[in-house]
């Protein structure tokens, strides 16, 4: 086993999903209409690191859902295979089932008139835990998660977003090195959402659990991932850390000046003597004796300093700057952009 | 095996409970086992000392009858509940994430449909006991041998339900071994009336149906310890067939479930219903 395979919590290698066509011989027989096989996954390799957060982004049936299926054992490849913990996903699915816990989105993967705690009893029992070691792990986790005044409240009961925080307490339960959380903050509210980010990153970094995240909440992958891929019709368009990803699209960034002790015509005139006067649009600020200015600049350039020096020496006191780079979602659209064309 | 009996324990306690919510359907249904039982003491009072000497099984309807319904209701949890686990599973959406703990599919069958069998002992033995309590119907004979052919036809009918199971798991709806055997067992079993009386009124072909039938079997079995006590040697003939159709059907089914399996994973339908 080489080094790089030790340390990879999961590898996926050339992977590929086609559904297929129930019963197709027959409907060719019979003379039947039938859809075309979907091809979900195409050909998609790469390796998730031990205790890594992975983000994985894309349009609805863009294949992720199938992803996180075959790597939890539920699905299984055409072609191809995937790796838990050096497990096979297929050969050696019970064992691939121990190291993975999966948060899903479906509501209806609980037992509605149980209470939350008897839920959590029923799924931790089927891990293998006693009666006693089952109900001091689910009081962890309620602590955790913060769901201790609903243990006795029945499944039906609960909000939507307390669904979704006992769907990852469920998740947690054997305390498995490998997280598939898909959509884990979906339906919480800001405050709950921002707790459930910090216990995914410290879950990663102080129990070294790797966690692999799909999410349509862009700013969550770049706040959580190490890494992020983007997948489209079912092929691994880029994968990177959030940065490189933004600045492979894009290292251009907006850039807003606010000043004031300048007047807009006098503001135009200055800048006007050293640039280009088409790279700049003014505008005047909220506040009468306020002037703002934006331009786009290169990630590298000197542009900024020597605006700012020039509207300084012009008299201009600076009252802000603001500077907007690319975001996951512009590296997004524009994937799929180059799909649709 | 402790983690298999943990397991077990864990879907016995969580069908216990979802029991215990849904209270007002297990008194309804000890009633209506209650009325059934008296129902069939008066029908049994119109045949008393008309009995043929033929059928030694059926000189007290009434015992005949029980034992038929008590074991029917047994043999037919252990044919439909493998299946119904399953698809009870998928309609709820709780299956995925069962089959995301580690362990399998079959477990995840045998477990599932545990709830079912503990009820079926306690609804089957009612109307034995309802029988005895309330009408004096008495019976006689080694309980363990009767045991033992409910057990050995139950799981004969379990290969059954392990087919039923991969029909549900592969075309989702529409069994057609239930209808065999659900409304097969009840005609031509033997569960009413003596199996005699086919040969006697259809001719031999339809009666041939009633012999390739394992609840046929079973219920001839039990009914020859319980009501007219016969010993292990007497009831070999019943006793052996059973064993056949175990020796065929239990690698048969077994080996249909997991194509079945592989299948559904395959087509990503392990969850659909």
């Amino acid at each position: 086993m080489t080094l790089e395979a030790k340390s990879a919590a999961i590898s996926v290698d050339h992977l590929s999903k086609t559904y297929p066509v129930s019963f197709l011989r027959l409907k060719k027989l019979l003379r039947r209409k039938f859809k075309p096989p979907v091809e979900a996954l195409r050909n998609i390799s790469f390796t998730i690191n031990e205790g890594e957060i992975f983000g994985l982004i894309g349009q609805n049936g863009a294949g992720k859902t199938t992803l996180t299926k075959i790597i939890a054992t539920l699905v299984q490849p055409t072609t191809g295979n995937v790796t838990v913990k050096g497990h096979d996903t297929v050969k050696d699915d019970q064992r691939v089932r121990r190291n993975v816990g999966l948060s899903g989105a479906e509501e209806r993967s609980f037992y509605w008139r149980l209470t939350t705690e008897q839920n959590l009893l029923f799924f931790a029992r089927l891990h293998g835990f006693s009666g006693r070691a089952a109900k001091s792990r689910i009081s962890e986790l309620f602590e955790l998660l913060e769901l201790q005044e609903l243990a006795t409240r029945r499944f039906a009961e609960l909000s939507t977003g307390n669904k979704q925080r006992l769907s990852v307490a469920r998740a947690m339960l054997a305390q498995p090195p490998v997280l598939l959380l898909d959509e884990p903050t979906r339906s919480l509210d800001p405050i709950a959402a921002a707790r459930m980010r910090s216990t995914i990153k410290s879950l990663a970094q102080a129990n070294n659990a790797t966690i692999f995240l799909t999410s349509h909440n862009l700013n969550e992958v770049e706040e959580l991932c190490d890494r992020v891929a983007i997948i489209s019709k079912g092929e691994i368009r880029a994968l990177d850390t959030p940065r490189n990803l933004r600045a492979a699209h894009t290292e251009e960034e907006r850039v807003t000046i606010v000043f004031g002790g300048l007047g807009l015509a006098d503001s135009e005139q200055a800048l006007a003597r050293s640039f280009r006067p088409e790279l700049f649009v003014f505008e005047p600020s909220s506040r009468a004796d306020e002037t703002s200015v934006k331009f786009v600049r290169d990630d590298h350039d000197q542009l900024l300093d020597r605006v700012l020096r020039t509207l300084q020496q012009s008299g201009a006191l600076i009252k802000s700057v603001e500077s907007e780079k690319a975001t996951l979602l512009d590296v997004l659209e524009r994937y799929e952009e180059a799909d649709n064309d | 095996m402790i983690l298999f009996f943990r397991r077990i324990w864990a879907f016995l306690a969580r069908d216990w409970r979802l029991e215990l919510s849904y209270r007002m359907q297990f008194f309804l249904r000890v009633l209506s086992i209650l009325i059934v039982v008296t129902t069939l003491f008066f029908i049994s009072k119109i045949f008393t000392g008309f009995a043929d000497p033929r059928f030694s099984q059926w000189r007290d309807p009434l015992a005949a009858w029980l034992t038929g319904l008590a074991v029917l209701n047994y043999f037919m949890t252990g044919f439909s509940s493998l299946a119904n686990a399953i698809r009870q599973e998928q309609v709820q959406g709780t299956l995925e994430s069962v089959l995301m703990t580690p362990i399998s599919v079959p477990t995840v069958i045998v477990a599932s449909s545990a709830w079912d069998f503990v009820q079926a002992t306690f609804f089957s033995s009612l109307y034995l006991f309802f029988g005895w309590l309330f009408f004096d119907v008495h019976y006689r004979g080694s309980f363990l041998l009767a045991l033992m052919f409910l057990v050995l036809t139950t799981v004969v009918l379990s290969c059954l339900g392990i087919l039923s199971a991969s029909f549900a798991m592969v075309f989702k709806r529409g069994d057609p071994f239930g209808i065999f055997l659900g409304t097969g067992s009840a005609l031509f079993s033997g569960v009413f009336f003596p199996t005699q009386l086919i040969n006697q009124y259809a001719g031999s072909g339809v009666a041939s149906i009633s012999r390739a039938l394992p609840p046929t079997y079973g219920l001839d079995g039990i009914r020859r310890v319980l009501i007219e006590g016969q010993s292990l040697r007497d009831v070999q003939q019943p006793l052996i067939m059973l064993l056949i159709f175990l020796i065929v059907l239990l690698p048969f089914s077994l080996w249909v479930f997991g194509r079945a399996v592989r299948k559904a994973k395959r087509e990503g339908s392990l969850i659909q219903y």
